[in-house]
């Protein structure tokens, strides 16, 4: 017994997809990336994964800080474990293991007599180098990829819901409400909407939830305005009708009959929603007008690169990051939308 | 027809009183003001005059910062003494006389520094528009034509990726490899430091379009893609219509059906592609102005924003406003003018 019941039809637009191998690859690749970005503290983090130490095992990945008093040092704040795994190397007393990349995306590493930026190097476990103040790049960019995934993950479940809701009540019962939010609509669709919403951040600064909650405020149009389109041509159509005549509520005609069959649709946008979230975010990040300073954030360390062109691995890393992640979601959903609407057309040898 | 853009024409003043509205009353109620800003100044600057003046000025402690009657003079002429609306108001009027206020940071006209800065983004602008067009039709012409060929799918992946990453990151990665590395070309600006000294027209000619190379191909690398896609999809669905279909079967030959039939038709939505691209060009241009260094409106606007200079930042946002209203409509028009069969009510 199969967990989802699909539809023939649904079958095979996922036989279709998996076909289309550069989407289909693309797609587990960045499913894989997200979940793991979502244990990010236990692949990247100044916290070890596991401590054994005078017989006591100990893994403080998660939960509460362990007092260097407890693992053997004089200071009351938080263990350092790369210190610690350096002291326990040799000696029987225990070990420490630690994250691929043990370092956590706030703390500064300095050295004595230089200044950051440092480059990448493997003897310091910066793989990526660190950034104007010594953070490590790797670090920060993992949390930063998490950030922006989520955010624009979160912003596409909240502009989604507003949107079939707003577009759908339109389409289905068009008249005056129709014509309420066609006007609002046109007028909103012409604001210069990066323009505001950098004057609006730039007088309160904004946090996680409320930037999505600035971008809302024009982000819901476009889906709105396509499940209104979609609605309309639906509505008009024999089934919608038959249904009806059979007696079916308003109620059940959109929610068991239209929406079915508008969700084709709407999937084949959520890829470009997606990017779309994250070059949202990253370019208010980079102008500085995203969120508040010491969150790990990709604009960020693009505008800190573009201001240091000397130090190289700062910006190459992050436009790297962004290129593979964004080019990976719009292959993913050029290949969702041709196996949904294949469109096949004549030729001509 | 007439009728509706009539209407449209007429839409555009609830529109652009909406916006401005929106604006104005946020950068009401926002702190550090122009005259928060003003009274810091004072006080930095009477901290800066330091010890030794100390003693000459008579007014004892209090002496660094402005006194009630100066701010009120100064809440005055920027017109903050009144209620929001009736400011507004008083704004909306100066508008239409074409009079945008003082900027607060320049002490000059706001229409003049918009003036001086408007040419520069319109340079932009328009070449990039030129230049996307001469890449997109050929491109989008040879991919529809060689359909599902090598060529098509190795273009396409460059068209993708051209797609996928935004422009003005196309445009730091420029900055990185042929500013920074390889010293080819110039780190920003619009021209450079010796313009005026320049000989001929020409050489000033050369300079820009040396300081432009790479902002143009960011701009282009931003706008190709959807263009070039574009033009395939329109070509290939005018090459799979019947009218095609029977201009091959009467004996025409291939290349003329396409150049007679199916590329006049496909260049129609390319054609009235422009009016959406004023948008783009003044919404993306925050960003490349920036990272250049180019001093357009986009930079101004930006500029004017963290300076919090807010007579530049309405004056930034009517004539942006305005620019996509009008383009929108344009870019109607366009479809009615190039398509006879499309129906306006």
């Amino acid at each position: 017994m199969p967990v989802f019941n699909f539809n023939p039809l649904t079958l095979n637009k996922i036989k279709r997809f998996k076909s289309i191998r550069r989407g289909y690859y693309s797609f587990i690749i960045f499913t894989l990336l997200v979940l793991l970005s979502c244990a990010a503290e236990m692949l990247v983090n100044s916290r070890a994964l596991v401590v054994a130490y005078q017989g006591q095992w100990y893994f403080p990945t998660y939960g509460d800080i362990i007092p260097g008093t407890q693992l053997g040092f004089e200071y009351e704040y938080e263990t350092n474990y790369r210190v610690l795994k350096k002291r326990l190397q040799g000696s029987d007393s225990g070990f420490v293991l630690l994250p691929p990349i043990p370092y956590n995306p706030y703390e500064t590493d300095l050295k004595n007599n230089q200044f950051p930026p440092f480059p990448p190097s493997f003897e310091d476990q910066h793989y990526l180098g660190t950034d104007t103040i010594g953070r490590d790049v790797a670090a920060r960019l993992v949390y930063g990829f998490r950030t922006a995934i989520f955010f624009s993950l979160i912003l596409l479940v909240v502009s989604y819901l507003i949107g079939v809701s707003i577009g759908a009540a339109m389409g289905y019962f068009g008249g005056l409400f129709d014509l309420l939010f066609q006007r609002i609509i046109e007028i909103w669709s012409n604001i210069p909407f990066l323009y505001v919403i950098m004057i609006v951040s730039s007088i309160m600064i904004p946090n996680f939830y409320t930037l999505i909650a600035i971008i809302l405020v024009f982000g819901w149009i476009q889906m709105t305005w396509y499940m209104r389109t979609v609605t309309y041509k639906e509505k008009a159509r024999e089934y919608v009708m038959a249904a009806r005549a059979l007696g079916a509520s308003h109620k059940r005609v959109i929610f068991n009959h239209i929406l079915p069959n508008t969700i084709s649709i709407i999937v084949t946008f959520i890829p470009f929603s997606i990017a779309n979230g994250i070059i949202a975010l990253t370019s208010l990040d980079y102008l500085g007008f995203g969120l508040p300073a010491p969150t790990p954030s990709w604009g960020e360390l693009l505008s800190q690169g573009s201001n240091n062109l000397e130090s190289v691995w700062i910006v190459s890393s992050v436009i790297v990051a962004m290129t593979v992640i964004l080019v990976m979601v719009t292959f993913i959903g050029e290949a969702i939308r041709e196996a949904f609407d294949p469109k096949k057309h004549t030729t001509y040898e | 027809m007439t009728q509706y853009f009539i209407r449209r024409l007429l839409l555009i003043v609830p529109t652009f009183i909406g916006i401005t509205i929106l604006v104005f009353v946020i950068t009401r109620f926002v702190p550090g003001g122009p005259i928060e800003r003003m009274i810091a100044e004072v006080q930095q600057a009477a901290m800066q005059g330091g010890a030794g003046t100390m003693q000459s000025t008579t007014s004892g402690i209090g002496g660094a910062t402005l006194d009630e009657d100066q701010i009120r003079q100064l809440e005055q002429y920027y017109g903050f003494d009144k209620p929001v609306l009736v400011s507004y108001w008083d704004w909306l009027i100066k508008v239409v006389q074409f009079d945008l206020g003082v900027s607060t940071r320049y002490s000059e006209p706001v229409w003049d520094t918009i003036r001086e800065r408007l040419p520069v983004s319109a340079f932009y602008g328009i070449t990039t528009m030129l230049i996307t067009y001469f890449i997109s039709i050929p491109l989008g012409y040879l991919k529809a034509i060689r359909h599902n060929s090598h060529f098509d799918h190795a273009s396409s992946v460059v068209v993708f990726i051209g797609y996928a990453i935004p422009s003005y990151v196309v445009g730091i990665i420029l900055l990185v490899v042929f500013a920074s590395n390889l010293e080819w070309f110039p780190m920003g600006g619009f021209y450079g430091d010796d313009f005026d000294d320049l000989e001929s027209k020409w050489e000033q000619a050369a300079d820009v379009f040396y300081h432009a190379a790479l902002p143009l191909m960011a701009y282009v690398a931003g706008s190709f893609a959807v263009m070039t896609f574009m033009m395939k999809n329109a070509l290939m669905d005018n090459l799979a219509a019947d009218y095609v279909r029977t201009a091959i079967a009467k004996g025409m030959p291939f290349r003329e059906a396409i150049t007679r039939h199916a590329m006049r038709n496909s260049l129609i939505p390319i054609a009235t592609h422009f009016g959406n691209n004023i948008s783009v060009i003044i919404g993306g241009s925050f960003l490349i102005e920036k990272i250049f260094n180019i001093d357009g409106l986009g930079l101004l606007g930006y500029e004017s924003i963290v300076e919090r200079d807010y007579p530049i930042v309405m004056g930034v946002l009517v004539i942006s406003a305005i620019l996509q209203l009008v383009g929108n409509i344009l870019s109607d028009i366009c479809v009615a003018v190039v398509d006879p069969r499309v129906q306006f009510r």
